[in-house]
């Protein structure tokens, strides 16, 4: 190991100039000296969303807190039983608006202004079983946010899931989930879905609507007529062998599976290379050397929160003393994965090919196999010293790609088998089931369509007419079938005219099964009862088979038949399932028909290819790079607030993506920020406000896909452009680039919603990082500042001391946190026009700073949230001690005392302190989920609901301390450490962030606090904050 | 008895020595008579400002805080910068009436009435800011201490420079309203018995409770005066230096100045002089009281102008120099980005009203020229009103983490609710001149009896042939 | 009781003062003098003695000081101690603004306060005017008629000799 260490040291020295210290302004501030926010805003935010008048007897939380709000907020449970169909949408009478125009004086507008609306509470009419008032139950499924599947706790609360948690018990996701995965649950309280199914857009009972399709399915089998069963990727065995049974039944019938955002060159390489279409499961802990072609696997790429969790893992095991690994990315644009590399190379999107090639040519060459060479698309040196690493660590090194080309994939496969790392970081027995999409079957499904070959087509959580190129043709050319049904939750881009319209639950509210790598496979249970009247797509197929079996018996059946006689230790079935469903996942290890690395596949034909390919992209032309967004991925969840509100992790703007640039092309052509426009390829053109993005390759333009979506709901539609009709297909995978792109510069211009427009640190030590060889050297532990004087005497403090330390070595900035936090704290979302007014109210939010060169800068994330001072500035000047300091060292806020002077706000120097300018929680302003019966359902009950005018913040999560308080006096026993999670720290995948009690010297808090990388933000101002942070570290020799 | 103290009162402050009947008529005239076309425009204009007021904190208090341009980083702006503002112009009238009386300043007699009644309605306007910049102002009530509850007493935060506010102005309110109205007394007195109409008789008559310029009342009540003018000399200075504190005891750069106290006392009585100046240059020419008001009044007010405008700009020069010499990253940003940042606009504007225009009266022609006077002393009161938006916003606008830097862009809403205060202002000032004697009548007879006698001293002193004008 | 007086009436300061010093020279006794302004010099020629009120605003300034400290000392120390940005209860800086505005508020109410009730002014008191224009431009004296004729006449002559616009008889209790 040490060797390598040394090694490492000295090879490292070739990689680009020592880390320059200077840091620079933002590219705003830069070239435009100050960040222009427009005119004047005139008048009221325009009214955005709609609002529905609370139904007759239902229980909505509100943002008074004139008397405690647990009381109401508590039995929202029964309001969706009772009041699930009642129409959210229409416009009601809004008693502010009322006031403001009788309002004649301020006296009276004030006196009207406090009164509470009245609440009415209906009691639970039946007691559930082993259902406690206020005391959550957690069950444990499988997410079905995307085909990752990640397995999920959902904490349900008096009937509702109103949490998403991952479910430590698995030794591959572990406990994190990502910010996508958090925001499922509002997606189920989403009042867009439909309500029940539609045959010809009209309502219809379900029986009438399976005899209709039926029928049709039986009338085109007997005329040999096509069937096409489209579905995304299906990883869930039961399903799987469901579709397998109707493709017996209705023998003309085939099944496609197609993902927005597919891996399929990679499965076809693997073909090729290893005789299986499959994607190898990789081992990114066990790597020491990670090399990355454009493939985002921190932040969306196959299984992120699995990978990130593995990366962390391996990369900072025992602290950085063994950071060993090495990751280098090449890709067009800065990515969460680019952001955290040792070394990002901005790389033209038609040469990531040429990169492979030229590592195989080299590696080739350590390895004695003749390849011949070909041009060097970057900076051969940074090639020379790669592939000497790669080679260094043969066996425990890691070449990945994202880009969907065959040639380049079968590349990387010969490069990891020259590297011996097959079998080892890449696992061919149990593969990865997360993306099973074929491109080159949903294009001959298209033409089939088009030439009307096909008469029947099923669709099944897809929406090409969104997310395919050319969709809107696609959504016309249903029209040609005999029959066309969709399951999907709601009228989207595809679904405009088919016959029949079988909305599925959402996966909270079904039963499934799923099987995201090889012979590992979890249970999808309930956790709420429907909320509309929808059917889960495998019972929908089994009617369809004049099965009337429900979707549960038939999972029960198809466990016990199938899976049970694979495991042993449990002999009973009932015991069997139980334990299952209770685990939630079930480890059956590799499947008998492992893959062992097979055929060698032709990469000498690939190399003459990628060749070609790379010389036909010369020139001077733009290229357009198209990356599913960390928030949206691929669109389908476009309707969840919490998503479209997050900032961007890379360029912090939400409510819509942006065309980002590199600093000198924006220059050249005169832009700056928020200036649309246009960019054309293949007769495409579409607009987007540009952004200047640092680390940005000089001529790719990349553009974040899963935007602009149409037809999704009220939050969702017409937010940002959509990027998928850029798409094409080539050689049988969808590209997710465009070469020959004409960039065009139009004169108009849109203010864009940022959340931060500094991105430079003014040289302040706010994030301190140091290199591995300081720190070997020891330097760093000198910037250790002396801890200050206390000027007065310590206070009695309670027997713990909680506190909280953030790793930035360790934080990659996917923001999974951010959406955690506004999940578990009821934070509001307030709109695209308040984030651009600089009002977004996240508790917790994630700074990202640039330091660096301004092409190729090094980024640094900083996960913020109140940092519960000991000596807290805004405590000293609240007039009424509406924040105080609790015996335990927490910054409590009296929302019920606060008067909204916003003192504290302007004393605090962290900013963190968040004031609610409206009321969010009716329906102007943009009070989106809050603003809605239907959405209300997804509050959290032990947090009081803000209302307008008083101060908020970050809390530690108090009634997550207080729960577990509770939970310790029943059992009697003392609290462990790390007992008490708070939700950002439960949802990180990486283990950046840790609480707990400081007065404990083993506590895992107490640990990191003292160490020897730990430092405090701002703390020569004497705050004595409860937060801590420890250093980043870095390769220091890179750049 | 000395009837010549010192030289103040060879100078003839009240011109042509009328008669003491003639005194009370001239300064009864214009609530007698009916006042000018002058008087009716102004009037119209300050009622129009006052809707626009009720109006516009209407819509504020239906709608929330967020009418304003505040967000995340900028949480004061236009409403604090108003509420120090119209405290400072405020100040001027306690020092005119208290300062200038401890020090036997006789030129005050003429202006210390008008200059009070200004103090309270600056000070009304003021109050009214703190109440509508809470996020909740129907909870007002909670910054006094003791609101029982069923849990007991709810106390304030002591230690909160905004709790001190409200204990420092309210104070200072009172106790400017009853100087103000015991001054009033024999005045009004004067008032009743000349009064014809019977509701003017009973009001005056009432408010001058039952005065009858008996000397031994008159011999408690000015030391009665005296003892006021004591109390609410320190008390005007501890009432800026306290709002100085709202800033001071912070800890962000800008605002956490050990020079502020100071800084802001000297500000406030410059700016309340300007006001002075803006509001007597327009009162004796509506209301013809050249012989009362005269230019050797402005001129003196000219002088106290330009000791404090250099006061102001020595603290101006203080503080970069104390961020260069601290060494403070952060101070040392805050005062590059003063003035090189988005509101150096502000910054400059400052400057050149609060720094260069005192420099004009350093000329005897200046100080003397009204038109000059009336120009100076509307820049004085922009030059101070952006002095605190300087302090105030550009300290918040980018604080200590550059990631949570913003911008601040007024709306609608904030320009109107800063224009109805002066709507208020003005309503209740021009009321007020309407409708009491804007100008002390026994102590400008004190004046002109002192100058009679002067008169017939130095007519004396020549008849016998003796240079001395202080003769018997 | 209402006792005879003669009240005598001038338009200079000065005869006014005149006829004050010279009266009191006369042994006549002089009740008060009602002028439209304070006129010094007076309160030698009448020999007021020098009033007590500033004693009273010394000891409402103390009853403020010490309210204001027990106040701030009782509620912060006393009643509801909390950790507020970990300072200790009794911070004592932080309760010298609050002290000081309340020992001038109570010093300055109670001195006016009790000017007034000295001073026996109050709203809707009965007014007795010496001269219906004493409060605009007229000094009236006002002198106890001597109950002996001679001296009265004397006194008559006195004031004449101080060129006093006009003497007349009258009655009040003063």
């Amino acid at each position: 190991m040490s060797d390598h260490r040394q090694g490492a040291k000295d090879k490292l020295v070739v990689l680009g100039t020592r880390r320059p210290t200077a840091y620079w302004k933002s590219t705003d501030e830069l070239h435009n000296g100050v960040v222009d926010h427009g005119e004047f805003p005139g008048g009221l935010p325009p009214i955005t969303v709609d609002y529905a008048p609370p139904a007759e007897g239902a229980v909505i939380p509100t943002g008074h807190d004139h008397d405690h709000d647990h009381g109401h907020d508590h039995d929202h449970g029964e309001h969706d039983h009772e009041h699930e169909h009642d129409e959210p949408g229409s416009d009601g009478p809004n008693r502010r608006d009322f006031l403001t125009l009788m309002g004649f004086s301020v006296g009276a507008a004030s006196l009207a202004a406090c009164r509470a609306p009245e609440i009415k509470a209906v009691p639970l009419p039946v007691a559930v079983e082993d259902m406690v008032a206020g005391v959550p139950n957690f069950y444990a499924t499988t997410c079905g946010g995307c085909a990752s599947s990640c397995t999920l706790l959902v904490k349900q609360r008096d009937g509702r899931p109103i949490k998403i948690e991952g479910n430590d018990a698995s030794e591959i996701f572990g406990g994190g989930t990502c910010a996508a995965g958090q925001a499922t649950v509002l997606g189920l309280y989403d009042n867009e879905r439909l309500k029940g199914p539609q045959w010809k857009g009209k309502a219809a009972a379900w029986a009438e609507i399976d005899e209709q399709v039926t029928t049709s399915l039986r009338q085109i089998t007997a005329k040999q007529g096509k069937i096409v069963l489209l579905t995304s990727s299906t990883n869930s065995p039961s399903l799987r062998a469901l579709i397998a049974r109707f493709l017996k039944e209705y023998p003309t019938a085939r099944h496609v599976q197609y993902d927005a955002i597919s891996a399929s060159a990679l499965r076809a390489a693997s073909a090729q290379a290893f005789g299986k279409p499959l994607i190898p499961h990789y081992a990114f802990d066990k790597a020491r050397v990670i090399v990355s072609l454009d493939a985002d696997f921190l932040g969306t790429w196959i299984s992120p929160v699995e990978f990130a969790r593995a990366y962390a893992h391996g990369r900072r095991a025992n602290g950085p003393e063994d950071a060993e690994t090495l990751h280098v990315q090449f890709e067009p644009g800065m990515s969460v994965t680019g952001s955290n590399a040792d070394q990002r190379v901005p790389t033209l999107p038609s040469q990531l090919g040429a990169v492979a090639a030229a590592l195989l040519a080299r590696i080739g060459k350590l390895a004695g196999q003749a390849v011949d060479p070909v041009t060097d698309p970057v900076d051969g040196k940074i090639l020379d010293s790669v592939a000497a690493e790669l080679w260094k660590h043969k066996g425990e090194s890691l070449v990945v790609a994202g880009v969907n080309d065959t040639a380049t994939q079968l590349v990387v496969h010969t490069i990891n088998r020259l590297l011996g790392n097959i079998g080892k970081t890449v696992d061919l027995a149990r593969p990865s089931m997360q993306r099973l999409g074929d491109d080159a079957e949903m294009a001959a499904v298209v033409d089939g369509i088009n030439k009307g070959e096909i008469q029947a087509l099923i669709m099944h959580g897809v929406n090409p007419g969104y997310d395919y190129a050319d969709g809107a043709n696609f959504a016309k050319a249903l029209s040609k079938l005999a029959l066309v049904v969709s399951t999907a939750d709601r009228h989207d881009e595809t679904n405009a005219d088919v016959h029949a319209l079988c909305p599925d639950h959402h996966f909270l509210e079904s039963w499934g099964d799923a099987e995201p790598i090889a012979g590992y496979l979890s249970l999808q249970q309930p956790t709420i009862a429907p909320l509309y009247e929808t059917r889960s797509f495998a019972e929908s197929l089994l009617r369809w088979m004049d099965d009337t079996t429900t979707h549960y018996d038939y999972l029960r059946e198809f466990w016990r038949t199938q899976v049970m006689p694979r495991q042993t230790g449990l002999t009973t079935f009932d015991a069997f399932w139980d334990h299952s469903l209770e685990r939630g996942i079930l480890d059956l290890g590799a499947p008998a028909d492992a893959v062992t690395d097979g055929g060698a596949g032709d990469w000498k034909a690939a190399l003459a290819t990628i060749r070609d390919d790379a010389q036909k992209a010369g020139g001077d032309k733009f290229e357009l790079a198209l990356f599913e967004s960390v928030g949206l991925r691929d669109g389908s969840d476009g309707n969840n607030p919490w998503l479209l509100e997050m900032p961007d992790p890379i360029n912090k703007v939400s409510w819509g993506n942006v065309a980002m640039l590199a600093p000198q092309t924006a220059k050249k052509l005169g832009l700056s920020d928020g200036d649309i426009i246009a960019l054309a390829a293949g007769g495409v053109t579409i607009e987007a406000p540009a952004f200047i993005q640092p680390g940005q390759h000089p001529r790719t333009v990349s553009l974040a896909l899963g935007y602009g979506r149409s037809s999704v709901g009220k939050a969702g539609n017409g937010v940002g452009v959509n990027g998928f009709g850029m798409m094409h297909v080539a050689r049988g995978g969808r590209r997710n680039w465009a070469t020959d792109v004409t960039v065009t510069v139009t004169n108009r211009s849109e203010k864009l919603a940022s959340s931060q427009t500094t991105f430079s640190l003014e040289g302040r030590p706010i994030v301190l990082e140091t290199t591995r060889e300081e720190w070997k050297e020891d330097k760093a532990k000198k910037e250790k500042g002396e801890p200050l004087l206390n000027l007065w005497n310590e206070r009695l403090k309670g027997d713990k001391l909680w506190g909280m330390s953030i790793d930035l070595d360790a934080c990659t900035g996917c923001s999974a946190c951010v959406v955690a936090c506004q999940a578990e704290n009821n934070v509001p979302v307030v709109g695209k026009d308040q984030v651009q007014r600089q009002r977004i109210m996240h508790w917790m939010r994630i700074d990202r700073y640039y330091s660096g060169s301004e092409d190729n800068p090094q980024a640094l994330h900083q996960p913020l949230m109140c940092q519960h001072c000991n000596h807290a500035p805004c405590e000293t000047v609240c007039p009424v001690l509406a924040t105080t300091t609790s015996s335990e060292g927490l910054n409590q806020q009296v929302y019920n005392r606060c008067i909204g002077t916003r003192y504290c706000a302007n004393n605090c120097p962290y900013k963190v302190r968040r004031f609610n300018w409206y009321n969010y929680t009716t329906g102007n302003h943009a009070g989106y989920n809050m603003a809605n019966p239907t959405g209300r359902l997804v509050l959290n009950p032990d947090v009081t609901v803000r209302t307008r005018g008083v101060m908020e913040k970050c809390s530690l999560c108090v009634q997550r301390i207080a729960a577990v308080k509770n939970a310790v006096v029943k059992r009697g026993e003392p609290m462990q450490d790390g007992e008490v999670k708070t939700a950002c720290q439960q949802v990180c995948p990486t283990d950046a962030i840790r609480f707990g009690d400081q007065n404990d010297p083993q506590s895992g808090v107490a640990q990191r606090m003292n160490g020897e990388r730990a430092y405090r933000v701002l703390d020569d101002l004497g705050t004595r904050p409860n937060v801590g942070y420890l250093k980043k570290v870095r390769h220091g020799q890179t750049t | 008895m000395d009837k010549l103290p010192d030289g103040v009162a060879d100078v003839v402050w009240i011109e042509g020595s009328p008669t003491l009947g003639k005194v009370t008529a001239d300064i009864a005239a214009p609530m007698e008579g009916k006042p000018g076309k002058l008087w009716y425009f102004l009037f119209a204009l300050a009622l129009l400002g006052l809707l626009d007021l009720l109006a516009m904190a209407t819509w504020l208090v239906a709608n929330g805080i967020g009418v304003w341009g505040l967000n995340n980083s900028v949480g004061w702006a236009f409403d604090i910068t108003n509420f120090v503002f119209w405290i400072g112009i405020g100040h001027a009238g306690t020092l005119i009436s208290a300062i200038l009386l401890l020090f036997r300043q006789k030129w005050r007699t003429s202006i210390n009435r008008s200059a009070e009644g200004m103090t309270i309605f600056a000070v009304m306007c003021a109050g009214l800011f703190p109440l509508l910049h809470m996020g909740r102002p129907w909870d007002a009530f909670f910054i006094f201490p003791y609101v029982p509850n069923q849990h007991g007493p709810l106390w304030v935060n002591f230690r909160s420079p905004l709790v001190w506010d409200v204990f420092a102005i309210s104070t200072y309110f009172t106790i400017s309203l009853v100087f103000w109205f015991l001054g009033l007394v024999p005045d009004f007195a004067t008032l009743r018995d000349r009064a014809i109409g019977k509701i003017k008789k009973v009001v005056f008559g009432i408010l001058s409770l039952g005065w009858n310029g008996s000397h031994r009342t008159w011999h408690r009540y000015e030391l009665v005066s005296l003892v006021l003018a004591g109390l609410a000399t320190p008390l005007v200075l501890s009432v800026h230096s306290i709002v100085s504190m709202d800033f001071a005891t912070s800890l962000l750069p800008g605002w956490h100045a050990t020079i502020f106290p100071p800084y802001f006392v000297a500000g406030a009585i410059y700016s309340g002089f300007g006001m002075v100046l803006t509001l007597l240059i327009l009162t004796r020419q509506s209301m013809n009281l050249q012989r009362y008001i005269t230019i050797k009044h402005l001129d003196a007010m000219a002088k106290v102008l330009l000791l404090t405008g250099m006061i102001v700009s020595y603290a101006y020069a203080t503080e970069f120099f104390s961020a260069w010499y601290g060494g403070d990253i952060y101070e040392k940003y805050h005062f590059i980005n003063r003035a090189t940042g988005p509101y150096a606009f502000g910054f400059y504007l400052m400057v050149l009203c609060n720094v260069l225009t005192p420099q004009l009266f350093w000329f005897k022609k200046l100080r003397q020229n009204v038109a000059v006077l009336f120009v100076a002393s509307i820049l004085v009161n922009i030059g101070m009103w952006f002095e605190r938006f300087v302090i105030i916003v550009v300290s918040l606008h980018r604080a200590f983490l550059p990631a949570s830097w913003g911008m601040f862009y007024p709306t609608p809403v904030d320009i109107g609710i800063l224009v109805g205060s002066f709507g208020l202002f003005f309503t209740l000032f021009l009321l007020f001149i309407r409708y009491m004697p804007m100008i002390a009548i026994w102590e400008v007879k004190t004046v002109v009896a002192d100058q009679q006698h002067t008169d017939a001293a130095l007519a004396h002193a020549a008849h016998a042939g003796e240079g001395s004008s202080h003769g018997k | 009781m209402a006792s005879k007086i003669l009240v005598a009436t001038f338009t200079q300061v000065d005869d006014m003062l005149r006829a004050v010093k010279q009266a009191r020279r006369e042994m006549l006794r002089v009740y008060d003098v009602f002028t439209p302004f304070p006129v010094h010099g007076l309160d030698e020629a009448l020999g007021v003695r020098f009033t007590r009120l500033a004693k009273i605003t010394l000891i409402a300034a103390l009853t403020g000081l010490s309210f204001a400290l027990c106040l701030q000392f009782y509620a912060n120390v006393l009643d509801w101690p909390l950790n507020v940005g970990g300072k200790p209860d009794n911070t004592g800086l932080a309760f010298v603004p609050i002290s000081f505005e309340l020992t001038i508020l109570f010093a300055g109410l109670i001195t006016v306060g009790s000017f007034l009730l000295r001073a026996k002014l109050f709203p809707g008191k009965k007014v007795w005017l010496a001269h219906k224009s004493v409060t605009d431009d007229t000094f009236a004296v006002v002198i106890r008629r001597p109950p002996a004729e001679d001296v009265h006449q004397r006194a008559l002559a006195l004031l004449k000799e101080c060129n006093a616009a006009n003497v007349t008889e009258a009655e009040a209790d003063l």
